[in-house]
This record gives C-alpha cells, structure tokens and sequence, in this order.
C-alpha cells in the first residue's frame, strides 16, 4: 500500500530513462504528471481507509534489510504524515504543470522531480530511522542538481551551498540516530517512542540538540538559514515551489517527529530554549524580509519567520500546539507555494523581481491582474487574516503555546504583525500604482505591454487558493487526521505542560460541562459539521 | 523630410518642428501607413458612437427639460422590455461618457455661449420656460422660491445637453464621410486625414447653435438664433479646451487631497484632457475614458480588428489600443483645428502675417510640451 | 393564523444568520464581472445584484427585527471547530439591539451603494467597487450579531482587509498607493494587540463566548498586572478601529478611497470598532488601568481632533477628523462604563455623518474639488446637498433636539456628577463641531462662487435621492428613538445641563459664523499663531512622529537584520574555509558537467559513509 506512494514516481522515473529516441517534453511532463497524478489519487484513497481512532502507525510495511546494521525497510502512516504526503504529491504535481515547455535537458529534469518526490514520500512513511536517513539524503542530490543545472545566474554558488548544508544536516541527524540507538542498547533503528526512555538526560540533549541543530538547517532555523535565501533567488519557479512547500517540511517533520517524539525528558529540559529560538527565527525573518528588494527573496525569508512558529508550537507540546505544528506546515506548504507560484509568472512576465523597479502590476489591460488578486490574496493568507488556513493555524500555534511560553507566543504574534508589513510593501509597490517595470525616464516610452497569462498558468495558483480558503473555512477537514497523533505524541509531557502552565486556567462552571464533552470527543473524534446545533433564548 | 524654410531665422520654440509641420500643412502625427490605418478606422468607430452620443444629449435636452428622475433618459423615448433588459445587463452605449464631456464643457465653460448663459437675456428666456414648466407643481415652486438659482442651472446644463449634441451630430458625420473617403481611396495620407477634417470643419464654422424646447404646446427659445452663437467659434473651440487640453483630474489617478495639492487652482492649467493623457489606466478603476473606448470597441472596422488582434496581447488589452489609436487621432483633429484656426493663411509671404502664424501655433505649442506628442511619434 | 405568523416571524429570526451572508452572496455575485470574465457588456448587473442583496438583507432584517421586539433574544449557536480545549463557536446573539444596529448598517450601505451608482458611474471597477462594498456590508453585519470574541476578531480582521481593499480601489492613483498600505498596517497594529488579547482570554477563560467570558469575569483570579495587560490588549483594537490617538491616521489617508465608501467608514465602520469595545467592556473592567486608558485616549482625541478639523482645508478630512472626536466622546463613555450614553452616540453620529458625507460627495461630483478654500456660493444652486448638509450638521450637534443632541445631552448629564471635568469634554467637543460646521456651511455654501463652483447644477438621482433620504430620516431620528422608547421621559431631563449643551452648541454656530474665513485657511502672519496652525493642519504631525519612531526603528531594524544577515551570519559561513567551494568556479556546472555531478555524488557519499564508520569504530 504505501510502499507504492515511493515506487510509482520511481516508476514514472524510469520509464522516462528508458523512454526511446527524444523525448518531448510534452511526453515527459504528462508522463511524470499521471505519476503524480496517480500518487495523489492513491494518497486519497489511503485517507478514505485510514482509521482516525487508531493510533501509532497505520497500513505498515516491514521488509527487512539490513539486519546487523538494524535497517529494515518499515513505513508507516499516521496523521503527522498523511496530511504531508498530500501537500507532497500535490505540489509535486504542480511543479510539474508549471515547468517551461521550452526547458532544456527535458529527461533528466522530469527524472529528478520525480526522484525527489518518491524520496520525500519516503521519508515521511519511513517507520525506521535509518531508512529516514537514507531518503532524506536521498532528496538532497537531485534538489541540488535542479538548482544547478536550471537555476539563475549564480546557481553554481547557491547549489554548493545549499548542498553543504545540507550535508552537514545530514550528518548532524545520522549521528543523532546513531548515537540514540546504540547509546540506548538497542539493535534495530525501528521508530520506538520509548527508545531513548532509558539515556541519561546529559546524553538525551547532546542528541537532541544535533537533531535539532540538524533539522534546524532543513526548516531552516535562525543562524543556520542563509542558504534558503540564495537558494530559492537561483532555483527556477517549480523548484522554489518544491523546495518551500514540501522540502523545508521535512525539517520541521523531523524534529516534530524524532525530537518530540522521541526524546521527551531533553525535549521538557530544552523547550524553553527552543520557544526563545523560535522567537529569534520569527522576528529576524521577518525584519530581514523587509528589507528586501528582490520579490523571491522577501518570500523566502518571510518562510523562515513563518516556519519559526513550527518550533514554538512543538516546544509547548500542547496537544493543540502539536495539532498546530501540522497546521502551520500545510498552510506554509500551500500559501508559500502559492506565492513562489505568482513570483514566478511575474518574473517570466516582466523579466524582472526588483521591487524598486516594478510598478502597477494590477493594471486590468495590459499588467496581470489575475496575478495581483491572487497574490493580494496569499499575502493576506499568509499575514494571517481569517477565512483562510494561515489564520486558524496561526491562531492555534499562539493559543497551543500561550500558557506554556507566554512572552515568546506574544514575541511571535508581533512576527505575525510584521508580515503584514513586507507582504503589503510587496503589493503596494509592485502591484498599486501606474504600470512599469523600469524606473521613469525623461525620453518617451513607447506604453508597455506584458505577455499575457494564460488559464493554463492560472489554474494552479487558483487551486491553491481555494484549498487556502477551503481549509481556512473548515479547518476539520484538516484537523481530523492528526487528532489521535497528536494526543499521543502529548502522552509524554502532559505533567510538563501542567507544571509549566502559566496562568491556571479559572473556568466557569458553564464551560465545564464543555470540557466534559470535549474529552468525550477526544475519545470518540466526530466530524462537526456548520449546522445550527441550538438556538437558545436567552433571559432578556 | 527637414527641408529648411526661409523662417529659420524665427525664435526657436522647442517644438519648433510641429509648427513648421502644420504651417506646412502636415500633422503633429507622424505620416505613416498604420498610422491612417488606426486614425481613420478609429474615428469610424468614434463617428459612430458620436452618433448615438448626439441623438441621446439631443433627445435629453429636448425631450427630458428638467425632468427630476429621468429614468428613461438614456431610452431615446422608445421604452421596451427587451431594450429594458439590454439595458439592466449593461448591453448599451455608455451615454455617461457623453455626459462626462458635457459636464466637463459647461465646467470649464468659455466660449460667448458660456457668457451668453449668463445674461440677463438667457435668464429672462429661461425664467419664462421654467415658470411654463413648473407652472402645476406647487412642491416645486416652492422649491424655486427657496433656491433660485436651482433651475436656471439646470437649464444651462441642458444647453450643453444641446450643443454639445448639435456639435457631435457634425463631427459623428464627418467621421464617417472621412471613413468613406478612405474605403474609396481617395484618403491615403495623415495630411490628407487633416485636410479632410479641416475642410469639414471650415464649411460648418459658421452653423448656428441654437436650443429650444416645446412646453405646453408652446416653444421656449433658450438660445435664440439672436445671440449669435456660432458651431466652430462657440462650441467647437471650447469643447477642444474643455475636453482636448483641460479635462477633469481622473479619480482614478489624480489625489483630490487638498493638502496634496496635486490639482492646481487654476482650471487654465488642467492638463488632463484627450491630448495628455495616458493610454495605460484605460480598462482600470477611476478612468471615465474606459467608458469611450468600451463604446468604440463594438464599432471598430474588421481590417482595425485584425490590427489589434496581430499586436501583443491581441483583443485583450484592446481599450488601450484604442485609447492609443483615438489619441493619435486627436492629435489629427487638433492639427485641423489649429490649421482652420490659424489668423492668416499658411502659405502667406507676408512677414508680419507669418510672425503671427507663428505666434499662434507657438502658444498652443508650449501647452502641448507636455502632452502626448512625444510618444505618438514613437 | 396568529400562530402562523409567529412562525413565519419565528422563521426570519431562526434564519438571521443569513444577514451577514446576503452581503457575501452579492460580493461573490460580482466576480464575473469585477475579475474580467465579461468583458463586451458593462458591470452594471454587479451593481444591481449587490443593491438587490442589501434590500434583502435589510427587508429581512426588518423581519426578524419585529419578531425577536415580541419574542426577547435568541441565540443561535454554530459549533465550527473543536478540537482538546479548544471549542471555537459561531455565535450570533439576535437581540433587539443588535438587529437594530444591523439594520442601521443595511440600511446605510443599502443608501451608499445607490449613491454610488451615481458618484461612480463613470468609473468601469463598478463591479469591484460594490463586491468590495457587499463583502463589507457582511463583514459589519456579522460582528454587530457577533456573540463571541473570536467571531468579532475574525470580523474586525475582513474589515481591516475590506478597508485596504476599498480605499486601494483607485490603486494606480499614487497617494492611494501609501494610504491603502497605512490604513492596513495602522489598523493592523490595533489588530494584533487585540489577537494577543484574544489569545490570552482563550487561553485563560477556555471560551470565548461573550456570554462565558462575562461569567469568567466573576470568577477569575488574575494579578492585577496581567489584567491590565489584557484589558490594554483588548482595547487596542477598538482603538485602531475607531480612530483613535495614537491610531488615528488612518481614517484621514482612508479619505483617498471613494467617497461612498467613506460614507460606511466615517458612519458604520467606526460604529463596528466601538460596538466590539462596548461588547468587551465588562472584561475590560477587570483593569481599572485600561478604563483609565479608555478615558484618557478618548478625551485627547475627542478634544484634539476636533481642534484638528478645525483647521483642515480639505472637505472630507475635516471631517473625518470630528469622526474621530465622537467616537473619542464613544471611548469616554465607555470607560466611564456608561454603553447606553455611548450605543445613543454612535447611532445618531452615525445617521448624522453618512448624511455630511453624502453632501460632501455630491459637492465633490459638481466641482471637481475638495478644497475648502476653491469652493463657495454652492447653496442657491444645489437645495438637495445644501438641505442635506444642513441636516446632517443639525444632527451632528447639539443645538436642536435632533439625533446627537440626545447622546450629547445623556452622555453630559451622566457624567456631570462623577467626571463634571468630562461632562465638559462633551460640551467642548459639541461647540467646537458646531463651529466646524459653521464654517465649512460658510466656506461652501455661501458667498460668492470661485472658478470651480461657477457652474454648480444638483447632483442627478441617483444622488440626490439618497440624500433626500437620509435627510429625512436624519429629521426622524428623535421619533424613531422616541418609539423605540430610547428618549428618556422629561422628567429625566436635567435642565441645566440640557441648557448648558444648547449654549455650547450655539456658542460654536455663532462663533463659526462670526469667524474670519480668510484666517481659518491662509497661514497667519502672526508666528505662535501659524506654529498653532500648522501644528493642527498637520495634525499635530503625528504622521512625522510615525515616520520618526514607529517606522524608524522597523525600517532600521530590518536593514539591521539585512546587514547582520549579509555580513555576519553569511560572511561567517563563506568566510570558514568554504569559500573556495562557494566560489562558484570551482564547482560550476557546466554543458559537460555529467563528470563532475559523478564526483560530488561520491564525494558525498564516501564523507557520509566515513562518517558513519568512524561512528561505528567509536
């Protein structure tokens, strides 16, 4: 079942190799797209089988490999990884729809996205620390080769830095497993949340800070960031859309799942820490992103600020700030997507991404209006205005980890103030304003005219959008999966999240039959739907 | 192309090429195939829609004399279902545009009919018409007692209604004839574009406008044939003012902040008129002219269509291109205008004759520095 | 066949929640034409939609007006997510008053859209215009039936973005270019104080339910410090919301936007901001601190800004300046815990100021012009706008028992016995507007007409009958108060204080009529006078003092971050024995580059597999 989430682009991949005489690129985009299209699908159909009451890993795969070394290849489904490997095989696909038809190196480009995508779907199901390892490093290869190969004018520059690392993150994490695992006495690498039950604390934080330090890289994290900057600038559009929605992912996944998950007692010692890390991340992306000039750049750094609050919400380890560090991933997967997707059709529009330089964009007639209402619409998304899926996220990192860290959650809101900022210098200045792409000159100018976009260009950007709204909308839809992994991966520190709890909660007699119903429902999870459950008078 | 005149010796005005163009009697737009292609297919378009414009400000003025709520003003007096629904869907001509113009005329005013509206004659013959119409509405006199001025004000609105009709019908025609002309071949040129439209407008000069309406089965003459109002002189000549060179400031580009200051006090130095403006808003928020260029678009000529059609984003970004292509026109029309309007004859040898040709373009030069001019040459 | 019509009434009440959504249905109507999709034929059909929407909106919300008058408040309750502590509800309190409120909203935006019909017909975004307009309309529906803090949250959010949207409208016009932005970020700052006190309230009450936070009141145990941090919070947005020192600006630059829109948000918008503070009151008064504040920021901006107006010469923003004095009388009010005083104000200001704002865009519409100093002698030739503005400012002040003189007059009457210095702001900010009016009136109507106002025929229908409208429902407002019985009965009336706000009031008429115009506009000659009137024409420079504080410490420590990110934490990593490989030379890929592609994968891939030996050694 799962396995074949990593086989069929694996399989799209070589039929593409194997592909006789030239390969079109129409042939190779609508090859690896059926893939895509395929795992997708396939994805959907392992949602509807999967169990929301289970907990721990669904559908599981177990074929041993490599023995003495405790590999065995294991996959497993849980609601931490589900809602990811949609947003994979979802995006994937879009990278693929939006690739320029008149790319050159057609097979070895499709060969590499498809690679990427059977890798990432990889490391999301491995069950198995080591074969996690081997698919994260998996992805890193063919990623550097798109930003090599098919990047900017200093791609060069940005790949070997982007590939360095990433190595290095690589090996911070292998050497994080290898030394939980065999420090801990045990011989398989197999996913164990009671794997590190028995080190000493000493031991557990020096593991859990390479794996952070680790993954802080991949999501990434201040100082360990710079290389996210470069590399989106250089990478072609399909490859930002990969890189900030589903790659950075596997940064915050990993710690969510190999630091929480697995390493509590260093996890309770280091949260603090890590609340305050957070804040750093937030508010220096942020400010960074300000002051940025090149559109690309203010989107990726604005990813750093928001991908911080991944780490906030896991410090607090509330079972609503774990359901959080889920909902904050999808909706940065979807809304930074969204965003790269629209720098992209500027920048092949007007040839340029200068915010100094582009002018009136939303001009009906001859500017991209479509491009403007959609990136007026991803910035609000992203700057967290209600009705789309940036808000509830947001809003339930801040209320998962308010009473545990209580400074650093007001410490990011104010990121989530400064948002708004670059996003609306971005807009009013490219967008507002009377059409141009160059400064004012004193000789006349013949009236501009820009390439037109085309439905085909339109099509992913609004579908992603209405996932964008649809989920912010009807945040269930997206909650009922990770409900039960959340409870458990919170099992662990529920005396820590009482013992930090700032403020005891006073309630009113009036919501405690609510608290009653509500732990009925963590028990018996039912989908609530929007229809009037009572209408009560009230004493006038 | 640069033949030297014997007027080189003449102060150089820096646009000094254009009047020796127009003494010459070319164009302040450049001679080219595409060129008449655009202008003549354009004012086809534009012959056309004046032509309902015109039916529909006479019929207004006529026929709507101070009516409150004339819901039915743009029906031309023929009210059906169908043309009802037409009209809810937006499926029309968009008679506010000519509105537009004729608010911005009476605005700006100039012109002997401008003053003429202030006298005590019109305002005797207006007082008549008023009293004659409100005569049975109690409510209304009343009204009148309380605002004097309300209606005669409105009736001076009406008065443009009319004239800028009457001027319109004339241009609408000419704009036709002159696409006429050019389907048979005898217009191949810009210059001859300019002469065509001058001719057209020097045998009209002197066509009286005239207002009058019917109350009560009895006729008001609001602007007599006694006061002398003339089609070029009175009518013509502002309208080019209010609408070529002036203009309203767009809302849609122009901050009516006080404190900004970006409206200057003195209508005089309004640059916002046909002349100057920027094709590029056109289809946005705040551009009134979008409504112009949306009417002509149903009207362009197949061989403009398949010019548009060949050029960037093809019919999509259209209403500029038409707005570019009407612009170019006007520059046309101005030439006409100015070469009619010139105090002496071009080809005069007389110095002192010529010194004040050149006087006379020089003026209207310095107000075009700012224009278009530049870019229409492109 | 009673019982009949009971359920019939029973029916529109059941069904008030699509109140907010019929404004929604209409913005969502107007997409084939506001993005383009119909090109040939024009956007009208939007416009009529959106019309049709309001009437149905305001048709039904007259319906369940009359049912819940009979039957007492309802609550309808839609559970929406759910999910450990977290129980996030939709809840719509259907009250008299609320429903009232809403009605006062339709009914205005209902006039504004028609207004707009003739203010914009020569504008072709019409379709965009009244989307933007429909889904404001909903957005301000939904928070006065709002019965839970989040829903308020999230609606004050959609009119921070409906603002933006409206007053970016005209987006290629350059000073919307910045306003838009300002009106976002400044309403913005408001907005996320309130998120952390929504936050914070969520956390700690574990509902937010108004009806649940108002019991949690009673039992909470905060130290005293955190209830003024969150009673500070709280009022944030309200402060940003209805233009208040320090957030203020934003109502000013918002004037760039079309008129029509400037209708809603100098009458309804605000009117939305203070009813979530007046929702939020009885938790707010957890911190004396914060009602302190309250107070505070309300008399400085009532007194400020209506000296600010006074020596604006520009015609929306004059009085878009009194807008923010009222609701700064709203503020006090409310921190004195007086809702009543404050609920009277902002209705009839709001009645008031839509009709001055009406008359503001029919003069705009005729002249071409706002400035004050450009127009004059309009009032023989317009008797709609010059009846309508009359009106409007006869509501405004109190000088005859119209609307505001009411609230005026309760709000002084309340306050002259605990805050007799407070009653005072009342009368202060009452004469001053009165004195405002005057001379606008004069400046506008009277005297001798410029170039600009020479010719000056009335607005069309489509103006002027709104207008007409809402003059008369500006006439009626102390009747339909008195039905609503919202009047006190006469012996209520405190006669001295009743006098004292009439004196006030015509203190200021005769004042603003005896007042040398020519100084009111051109700079004076004498120097602590000018100092003076720059210091209120530039509105005490808070604009500078932004750019000064606010905006100087983001703006540098954004370029701080830039330069520390260029410098420091790149400069560090490609100056640590890695620049040779980040050179770019060494490692380009180029056309042959299949060999060194193979290089770096083995180079990888030994260094990993060392990596992982030498582990295994150890």
């Amino acid at each position: 079942m799962l396995s074949t989430l990593i086989l069929i682009p694996l399989v799209g991949a070589l039929v593409l190799c194997l592909w006789p005489g030239k390969l079109e690129s129409k042939t190779a985009k609508l090859i690896s797209g059926a893939a895509l299209a395929f795992t997708l699908g396939w994805v959907g159909l392992l949602a509807t089988q999967f169990e929301l009451a289970t907990p721990g890993f669904q559908f599981e795969e177990l074929l041993p490999w490599v023995e003495p070394l405790g590999l065995s290849y294991r996959l497993g489904l849980d609601g931490l990884s589900l809602p990811l490997l949609v947003v994979n095989s979802l995006l994937g696909l879009v990278a693929i729809y939006i690739t320029d038809p008149k790319l050159h190196r057609v097979r070895l480009y499709y060969v590499l996205l498809l690679v990427i995508n059977s890798a990432v779907a990889g490391a999301f199901l491995a069950a198995n620390l080591l074969l996690f390892f081997i698919f994260y490093e998996l992805e890193l290869i063919p990623l550097y080769l798109l930003i090599a190969i098919w990047g900017g004018a200093r791609r060069g520059y940005a790949a070997t830095k982007f590939l360095i690392y990433t190595a290095l993150s690589g090996v911070l994490i292998l050497g994080a497993f290898l030394g939980l695992v065999w420090l801990s006495g045990n011989t398989s690498f197999d996913y164990d949340s009671g794997l590190a039950a028995a080190l000493p604390l000493a031991q557990q934080v020096t593991l859990l800070v390479a794996l952070l330090v680790g993954f802080g890289i991949k999501v990434p994290l201040f100082p360990f960031h710079t290389w996210l900057p470069d590399a989106h600038v250089e990478a072609s559009t399909p490859v930002s859309v990969l890189l900030a929605g589903v790659l950075l992912k596997l940064g915050t996944y990993g710690v969510v799942r190999f630091g929480l998950g697995l390493l509590p007692d260093a996890w309770m010692a280091l949260a603090p820490w890590m609340a305050t890390w957070a804040v750093v991340s937030v508010l220096y992306g942020s400010l960074a992103a300000i002051a940025q000039t090149d559109m690309k750049k203010m989107v990726a750094y604005s990813s750093i600020g928001h991908m911080g609050y991944v780490l906030l919400a896991a410090a607090a380890s509330t079972p609503l700030s774990i359901v959080a560090t889920v909902f904050q991933m999808i909706s940065h997967g979807l809304i930074s997507a969204l965003l790269f997707l629209l720098v992209g059709v500027v920048y092949k529009a007007t040839g340029t991404r200068d915010l100094t330089v582009l002018r009136g964009l939303l001009n009906p007639e001859r500017g991209l209006p479509f491009v403007g209402s959609m990136m007026i619409l991803g910035v609000m998304a992203s700057a967290g205005i209600p009705g789309m899926v940036g808000f509830i996220s947001e809003f339930l990192v801040f209320r998962g980890s308010f009473l545990i860290f209580p400074v650093q959650t007001l410490l990011c809101m104010v990121g989530s103030g400064l948002t708004a900022v670059y996003f609306l210098l971005l807009v009013n200045r490219a967008f507002f304003g009377r059409l141009a792409i160059a400064p004012p000159t004193s000789t006349p100018q013949i009236d501009l005219v820009l390439p037109q976009v085309s439905w085909r260009d339109r099509v992913p950007a609004l579908g992603l959008a209405a996932l964008i709204v649809a989920f912010g909308l009807q945040p269930n839809w997206l909650a009922r999966w990770s409900e039960h992994i959340t409870l458990v991966l919170h099992e662990p520190y529920q005396g820590f999240v009482q013992a930090r709890t700032q403020f005891a909660p006073a309630r009113p007699p009036a919501t405690l039959a609510d608290a009653l119903a509500a732990d009925t429902a963590l028990i018996a999870p039912t989908l609530t739907l929007p229809l009037p459950t009572a209408s009560v008078p009230v004493d006038p | 192309m640069t033949k030297t005149l014997p007027l080189a010796s003449a102060p150089t005005h820096p646009l000094e090429p254009f009047i020796q163009k127009l003494l010459r009697a070319e164009a302040l737009l450049p001679d080219s195939e595409t060129n008449v292609l655009e202008v003549v297919g354009i004012l086809k378009s534009y012959g056309v829609v004046l032509d309902a414009y015109s039916k529909n400000l006479i019929y207004i003025a006529d026929h709507q004399f101070l009516v409150l709520f004339p819901f039915f003003k743009y029906f031309n007096g023929k009210v059906t279902l169908p043309q009802l629904l037409r009209h809810w869907w937006h499926d029309r001509i968009n008679f506010e545009y000519a509105e537009y113009c004729m608010k911005t005329m009476l605005w700006h005013g100039g012109g002997q009919m401008d003053a003429y509206l202030d006298s005590d004659d019109f305002l005797q013959r207006c007082g008549a018409a008023i009293a004659a119409k409100i005569k049975s509405n109690p409510a209304m006199r009343g009204l009148h007692g309380l605002f004097p001025d309300f209606l005669p004000e409105q009736v001076r609105q009406l008065a443009y209604y009319s004239a800028l009709g009457q001027f319109w019908r004339v241009m609408s025609d000419l704009f036709i004839d002159l696409s006429d002309a050019y389907d048979a071949g005898q217009v191949k040129t810009i210059p001859e574009v300019v002469a065509f439209i001058k001719a057209g407008l020097v045998a009209v000069a002197a066509n009286p406008i005239t207002y009058a309406v019917e109350i009560g089965g009895k006729r008001y003459d609001l602007l007599p044939q006694a006061a002398g109002l003339t089609f070029l002189m009175d009518v013509a000549v502002p309208y080019v003012e209010a609408v070529f060179f002036r203009g309203t400031p767009f809302l849609g580009t122009v901050s009516y902040n006080a404190q900004a200051n970006q409206i200057s006090v003195d209508q005089g130095r309004f640059d916002y008129g046909a002349l100057y403006a920027d094709p590029l808003p056109i289809g946005g928020a705040g551009i009134p002219p979008t409504l112009l260029m949306q009417d002509m678009r149903h009207f362009l000529p197949d061989y403009l269509t398949a010019f548009y059609q060949s050029q960037g984003r093809g019919l999509d970004d259209v209403r500029v291109k038409i707005c570019q292509s009407f612009q170019k026109s006007m520059f046309c029309v101005t030439s006409a205008s100015l070469q009619g309007l010139l105090p002496h004859p071009a080809d005069t040898t007389h110095t002192a004759e010529q010194a004040a040709n050149h006087k006379f373009l020089a003026a209207w030069m310095d107000r075009l520095a700012t224009s278009r001019l530049e870019v229409v040459q492109l | 066949m009673l019982s009949e019509s009971v359920g019939i009434t029973q029916f529109f009440v059941e069904t008030s929640w699509l109140l907010p959504v019929y404004g929604l249905i209409g913005a969502l109507l107007s997409l084939p034409w506001s993005t383009g999709l119909v090109r040939r034929t024009g956007p009208r059909p939007a416009v009529y939609l959106n019309i049709a929407m309001t009437l149905l909106a305001f048709g039904h919300g007259l319906l369940a007006f009359r049912g819940i008058w009979n039957q007492g408040p309802q609550e309808l309750l839609f559970s929406w997510f759910d999910f450990a502590d977290l129980h996030l509800t939709l809840a719509l309190d259907i009250s008299v008053l609320n429903l009232g409120v809403l009605e006062l909203i339709a009914g205005l935006s209902l006039l504004a859209q028609v207004f707009a019909l003739g203010y914009l017909e020569k504008d072709w975004a019409l379709a965009r215009f009244y989307g933007l307009m429909g889904f404001f309309e909903a957005a301000m529906s939904g928070l006065v039936l709002s019965g839970s803090l989040f829903v308020s949250y999230s609606l004050l959010e959609m009119l921070t973005l409906s603002t933006y949207l409206l007053v970016g409208f005209w987006y290629a016009q350059p000073l919307v270019v910045t306003a838009a932005r300002d009106a976002f970020l400044t309403k913005r700052i408001g907005d996320v104080l309130l998120l952390m006190g929504v936050v914070a309230l969520a956390s700690l009450a574990g509902s937010l339910s108004f009806n649940n936070l108002y019991e949690w009141v009673k039992v909470e145990g905060l130290s005293p410090a955190m209830a003024t941090l969150l009673g500070l919070a709280l009022i944030a947005g309200p402060i940003g919301k209805c233009a208040q020192f320090p957030l203020h600006l934003w109502l000013d630059e918002a004037m760039e936007g079309p008129n029509p829109a400037s209708i809603l948000r100098n009458s309804v918008v605000v009117t939305c901001g203070a009813y979530v503070l007046i929702r939020l009151q009885p938790i707010v008064v957890l911190s004396p601190v914060a009602l302190g504040t309250l107070i505070v920021i309300g008399t400085v901006t009532a007194i400020g800004a209506s000296l600010v107006a006074l020596a604006q010469v520009d015609l929306k923003r004059t009085f878009s300046y009194s807008t923010s004095a009222y609701l700064g009388l709203v503020f006090i009010a409310v921190g004195t815990e007086w809702p009543g005083v404050a609920f009277t104000l902002l209705l009839t200001h709001a009645v008031a100021k839509a009709l001055i704002f009406m008359a503001v865009g029919s003069i705009i519409t005729t002249t071409n012009c706002q400035n004050l100093t450009e127009l004059g002698g309009l009032g023989g030739k317009m008797p709609a706008t010059t009846l309508a503005y009359v009106t409007g400012a006869l509501g405004m002040v109190g000088v005859l028992p119209l609307g505001c003189f009411w609230g005026l007059r309760m709000g002084a009457d309340f306050l002259s016995g605990d805050y007799p210095v407070l009653a005072g702001v009342f009368f202060v900010v009452n004469g001053l507007t009165a004195l405002n009016l005057t001379r606008v009136f004069r400046l506008v109507f009277l005297g001798n007409s410029q170039p600009k106002t020479r010719r000056a025929p009335e607005v069309p229908w489509p103006m002027a009958v709104p207008m007409v409208t809402l003059t008369v429902v500006t006439l009626l407002v102390p009747l339909i108060m008195a039905k609503l019985t919202l009047l006190p009965p006469w012996e209520y009336i405190n006669p001295p204080v009743t006098a004292l706000m009439l004196v006030s009031g015509w203190v200021g008429v005769a004042a603003g009529s005896r007042v040398s115009l020519s100084k009111s506009l051109a700079r004076s000659l004498n120097r602590p006078l000018r100092i003076a009137q720059d210091l209120l024409a530039y509105d005490f420079y808070t604009e500078r003092l932004y750019d000064k504080t606010v905006v100087a410490a983001v703006s540098s420590l954004a370029r701080l971050s830039n330069w520390f990110d260029q410098y420091v934490v790149d400069g560090l990593v490609n100056g640590v024995g890695l620049a040779s490989l980040f050179g770019g030379e060494g490692l380009k890929y180029s056309a042959s580059g299949q060999s060194q592609l193979y290089l770096l994968t083995i180079i990888t891939g030994v260094g990993l597999l060392g990596i992982f030996m030498t582990w295994t050694l150890w």
